[in-house]
């Protein structure tokens, strides 16, 4: 005959509140109201306040997932954010801390990974076969064949209790903000809250952070003068205008000079936000982590620490179980007592660990039904209570430089107060034990000496009160098996066993057995591990140590280390009209540019033939100033600048010192000690700090100013044989050709606006004047040119007809027609190298390339079928099928009708009318015939009228 | 040729256009506790000269703070937001004569300056109110307490990602900062601030000035 109830078979509606209690004086639900939610898709409900797990807890649910490994049945073990049992899937949300996460109206809450369904899950089969996953089996097997591991990776994902993010998953809203308080206190029990307190009321700003969803900590649970402490210190939090309170957070980490990350969830409209704090001072209050029990079946849903009954009783007023045996070695277990006794639970057996008396074993299949004293005696019961020991989540500490010591009088690490820095403290728990007073007292000294250390008091430096550690019994394991890690499924076995292998230093042990590695992230599971080994090798747990507690302290999700996405968009003032006039936005880096306006073709024939307008606004520009400006770009650009007078422009190449082409541009003399240099649009960036570099590092002395002013003008260039005819209509400038030729520079007004500037160049091939006016009205410039030109048919073009007019002219491209080994010589720069200046970045590189003269060169190519574009990247083979290039641009032309490219081509196939091979990427061979890189006008003709 | 009116414009697009000083500006006016607005119109005058000398003497302003001046007749901001780098804010318009106001302080010097108009290469917005510092906190790393960032404080920094320079000038004892920064990312800068300010109100108001 069973003393334990047997379980009601009731639909799930009926049974929503069948283990709720009557109201509890610390209770945090709203009973006035009720939640729906699905479970495993059957209804359910809960109250405002109650987590997913008491809810469920509180209509008779035990089994809320399916262990790591060997699928076994999971129920409660902390009933709280570390609760390894209640990790489940949440609507397209994976891994949610079900013991945690509040419960909300039409949650689709799902046990992970359990096939067909939470209660019978085939794959606990592994179960049976768990020989064959023996310790560090993933080093032992699936290693061969190699070929097989995608098999093998798909095959044990199977078996993997996360969940899963589909792929049709809205994306979540994640924040991200700093914050530099003066102290940040970690955790938010009565000494977080009492050092937070004394901190703000000496004069700091503080950051109080809770990983619960209220402040309290253990008063939480207590009883009417807890309950009455917990008001108190609450109210004097909030009347502190200087302390920001963050609950549902947990600091991540600490890193160097005080760098904390604090994850925080519950804020409004987003899902996590990211808070990278400063602090001045790191105050860490955790508390203590009450430690699990190593024995025979303490994984059975049923075997429950005695904080999780605590928490579910009074602050859910959830029944836990019909008839308990507790395993109390302390006050809180005693306590566990008292609340169950209140709760209606049949308290079976109290057995004192403190009188010597123990627990051996667990038995059940998916809950606990007997358990097996250690005095031989068998006891049924539907929960086991254990209050065994705590440990010191000291991990923030540890990632402060200091080395907690292992007090066996307290069966628990603590800090070394003599290793932390100056400006971390610790307070509450985990530095010592205490009623509240002492607690409270010892945490207000610590307060105000941090506000002290954070430079707000002056006062001297306050004398921290002591707060022993107290005696508690060293109960670890009872030596008959059962889990160390509930999250990797992990057992006491694996651990002697890894050390019989030979993996005897903790670290190892931790790496081979992968304990500690889950989502409790070692504050559940540390010290049994180390204890387990400690007694398998014979060695104390003060010479077995810690594994190292690295950062984050728990698990982050990417999308709140990513945070707000800030990828900066840059707009030409001429934007809103490419916009309503249909322009195909092409994203060049963060510049978005007309690609084309639904005909390139037609745009480029507009060019040839009449008159067009492009948007090149994202040009680089640099304003140079000063009586060495020459001097400056003789050093920097490949050619020669001292002899440009006021009113020229040139082209110039610049190439880094290895000899390799790193930008282009023309630039133009303005004035006496004036010039407008230009560079590619995507190498602004980097053509000003390579100019600011060689000011500031080889000539210091050289007079020159240099200042961006890419964004000071809008930029557009007007080509086409009639765009003098266009800009005359609209500028004071002498555009003659016999006053204005081509390469020269002039200022003056267009369209009504002054300081504008203005340079005859040709990157189309065709006579053209790029002007450059005062941003501001740049979209006005525009809108003027395109409404003076309309009886000449002029018409926008964009960045892609632009490539066309180019290549059709022969102009290369750096970057496309050039990469990150192209030198001057095989970047078609013949003619503009000056191997005779005296110096210039990259010369001695180029005399060297003209010297071995076997570097490829920059070609033209017409395929022989002018219909066939090769795309570009297209391979060049040489005679015996090996690479000798590859096509660098390729475009049909509109102005030839036929195809045309240019190419990077070995020298010995260089030479204009050689027959070369084209591979195309679908594996056909091309012919094409290696041509000069100028395709239209190679005499200049037209730039020149 | 012909002569047309040429109104300018800044790279943020305004809610409600008008016209002002030659400039298309919101004509919004919010009167809430938390606002932002677009200063891009003000003159914007770039000033280079040795770090520590005659010319930052001339200036009156060292490297990370502001100072307000009488220029030519003129009240202007001068923002030391770079090292041996000058901002002078001045009236919309005045840009041209800041710089010969600027060009003849500095002629006595005797050292090697530049003064450069670049009113139009530039986004300017102000954000003001208690809640600023919460607002920049979301888009800037920088501490912004009275201690570390008082007023009068001019850097240089990351705000949403782009080099801007943080110019803390309070208005009647009420936060405000001008953020000041390449004219192409404007409009982008200031859909990052409104983002990060949604939650704490922040609200559009038209062009104000320096004031």
């Amino acid at each position: 005959m069973s003393l334990l109830p047997t379980p009601r078979r009731t639909r799930a509606t009926d049974r929503a509140d069948a283990e709720r209690l009557p109201p509890r004086a610390g209770e945090v639900i709203d009973r006035r109201r009720t939640v729906g939610f699905r479970w495993n898709g059957t209804p359910y409900t809960g109250h405002p306040g109650d987590t997913i797990v008491s809810a469920l807890a509180a209509a008779g649910e035990r089994v809320f997932s399916r262990s790591y490994k060997y699928h076994r049945p999971r129920g409660l073990l902390t009933a709280s954010y570390l609760d390894p049992g209640c990790v489940v899937q949440v609507g397209d949300e994976p891994n949610v801390r079900g013991a945690h996460r509040l419960l909300a109206e039409g949650m689709d809450v799902r046990s992970q990974n359990t096939w067909p369904s939470l209660r019978f899950d085939v794959r606990a089969v592994n179960g049976l076969a768990s020989r064959f996953l023996a310790t560090g089996f993933y080093y032992k097997t699936f290693i061969k064949p190699e070929v097989l591991w995608p098999a093998y990776e798909k095959v044990l994902r199977t078996f993997v209790h996360a969940g899963e993010v589909p792929p049709d998953s809205a994306p979540g809203v994640y924040d991200k903000r700093y914050a530099h308080p003066d102290v940040v206190v970690a955790g938010g029990g009565p000494a977080g809250m009492a050092a937070a307190v004394a901190a703000a009321r000496s004069g700091a700003t503080v950051m109080l952070v809770e990983e619960e969803h209220q402040l309290g900590g253990h008063l939480r649970w207590g009883g009417p003068a807890e309950l009455a402490r917990l008001a108190e210190l609450r109210a004097q939090v909030a009347a502190e205008p200087a302390i920001e309170v963050l609950t549902d957070a947990v600091v991540g980490a600490r890193f160097d000079d005080n760098g904390i990350p604090i994850v925080a969830r519950g804020v409004p409209g987003i899902d996590e936000r990211l808070v990278k704090a400063r602090a001045g001072v790191l105050v860490v209050a955790p508390g203590l982590v009450e430690r699990p029990y190593v024995f025979a079946g303490n994984d059975l849903p049923g075997v429950v620490l005695s904080t999780a009954v605590r928490r579910l009783v009074n602050l859910h007023a959830v029944r836990p179980g019909r008839r308990a045996v507790v395993l109390s070695a302390n006050p809180e277990g005693d306590a566990a007592v008292g609340d169950l006794e209140s709760a209606g639970v049949e308290v079976a057996e109290v057995v004192d660990a403190r009188r010597g008396e123990s627990v051996r074993a667990a038995h059940g299949r998916s809950g606990l039904r007997v358990v097996e004293l250690g005095d031989g005696r068998r006891v049924e019961a539907d929960l086991l209570v254990t209050a065994v020991g705590w440990t010191a989540p000291t991990s923030l500490l540890n990632q402060s430089g200091d080395r907690p010591v292992y007090e066996p009088r307290a069966a628990r690490f603590v800090p070394d107060p003599t290793r932390m820095p100056e400006n971390v403290l610790a307070a509450g728990g985990i530095v010592g034990d205490g009623d509240v007073d002492a607690l409270v007292e010892h945490a207000d000294a610590v307060g105000r000496e941090a506000a002290r250390r954070a430079g707000r008091s002056a006062s001297a430096a306050v004398a921290v009160p002591a707060l022993p550690v107290a005696d508690h019994p060293e109960l670890f394991s009872a030596g008959t098996g059962g889990f160390v890690d509930f999250s990797e499924d992990v057992s006491a076995k694996d651990i002697t066993t890894a050390a019989a292998e030979g993996y005897d230093s903790v670290e190892l042990v931790k790496r081979y057995t992968t304990a500690t590695m889950g989502p409790a992230q070692g504050k559940l599971e540390t010290v049994n591990t180390v204890a387990v080994l400690a007694a398998a090798t014979g060695r104390t747990i003060a010479e077995t140590g810690t594994t190292t507690w690295r950062p984050m302290w728990a698990p982050v999700t990417l999308g709140a280390l990513a945070g707000r996405s800030h990828e900066p968009v840059r707009y030409s003032p001429m934007q809103p009209w490419h916009e309503r006039h249909g322009a195909v936005p092409l994203i060049a880096g963060q510049w978005i540019r007309p690609e084309h306006y639904g005909d390139p073709a037609g745009e480029v024939t507009a060019v040839r033939t009449g008159v067009g307008i492009i948007d090149v606004t994202p040009l680089g520009k640099l304003d140079l100033r000063g009586p060495d400006v020459a001097s400056l770009l003789d050093l920097l650009y490949v050619n020669r600048w001292s002899t440009l007078g006021v009113g020229k422009v040139r082209y110039g190449v610049m190439c880094a010192e290895d000899g390799v082409v790193m930008d282009d541009g023309v630039t133009g003399r303005l004035g006496e000690d004036h010039y407008l240099m230009s560079t590619t649009s995507s190498g602004a960036a980097t053509v000003w700090e390579w100019v600011e570099n060689w000011l500031q590092t080889a000539h210091p002395e050289w007079r020159v100013h240099v200042t961006p002013v890419t964004t000071a003008y809008a930029s557009t260039n007007i080509a086409g044989p009639r765009s003098r005819e266009l800009l005359g209509r609209l500028t004071d400038v002498d555009l003659d050709p016999e006053r204005f030729g081509y390469m020269q520079v002039r200022t003056g007004r267009v369209a009504g606006v002054d300081g504008c500037v203005l340079w005859r160049i040709g990157f189309t091939g065709e006579l053209s004047y790029e002007v450059h006016v005062p941003a501001g009205y740049g979209l006005h410039v525009w809108e003027q040119l395109m409404a003076a030109g309309a009886d000449l048919g002029v018409r926008p073009f964009g960045v892609e007809a632009q490539r066309v007019l180019r290549l059709e002219k022969g102009h290369a491209i750096v970057g496309q027609d050039t990469d990150g080994l192209t030198q001057g010589f095989s970047a078609g720069l013949d003619g503009l190298i000056k191997l005779d200046k005296d110096d210039f970045v990259g010369l001695p590189e180029l005399r060297w390339q003209r010297e071995r003269d076997t570097a490829p060169r920059l070609v033209g190519l017409r395929p022989l079928d002018g219909m066939v574009v090769p795309p570009e990247a297209s391979q060049i083979l040489d005679r015996a099928g090996g690479i000798a290039g590859r096509v660098t641009s390729s475009r049909m032309s509109p102005t030839l009708g036929r195809s045309i490219g240019l190419a990077q081509l070995d020298r010995e196939l260089a030479e204009v009318g050689t027959r070369v091979t084209i591979r195309l990427p679908d594996g056909r061979d091309v012919t094409a015939e290696v041509t000069s890189p100028v395709h239209v006008d190679p005499e200049g003709a037209r730039l020149r009228v | 040729m012909s002569e047309q009116t040429a109104v300018a414009r800044s790279p943020i697009a305004p809610a409600a256009p008008t016209v002002r000083h030659g400039w298309e500006v919101d004509a919004t006016v919010t009167v809430g506790p938390l606002t932002l607005s677009d200063e891009t119109p003000l003159a914007k005058v770039s000033v280079r000269a040795p770090f520590d000398g005659a010319a930052r003497r001339a200036l009156g302003v060292r490297y990370g703070r502001t100072g307000r001046v009488d220029l030519g007749g003129e009240g202007v901001l001068i923002a030391g937001a770079g090292p041996g780098e000058w901002l002078v804010l001045g009236a919309p318009g005045t840009g041209a004569a800041l710089v010969a106001s600027l060009e003849e302080l500095l002629a006595g010097t005797g050292e090697f300056t530049s003064v450069l108009d670049l009113t139009h290469g530039r986004a300017l917005v102000r954000l003001e109110g208690a809640a600023a510092p919460r607002v920049l906190a979301g888009v800037c790393a920088i501490d912004l307490a009275d201690a570390v960032t008082p007023d009068g404080t001019a850097l240089r920094t990351s705000v949403a990602a782009v080099v801007t320079d943080v110019v803390r000038d309070d208005r009647a004892g009420v936060r405000s900062y001008l953020l000041h920064g390449e004219r192409s990312s404007g409009q982008y800068l200031a859909d990052s601030l409104l983002e990060a300010g949604a939650g704490a109100g922040l609200e559009v108001t038209g062009f104000r000035g320096l004031g």
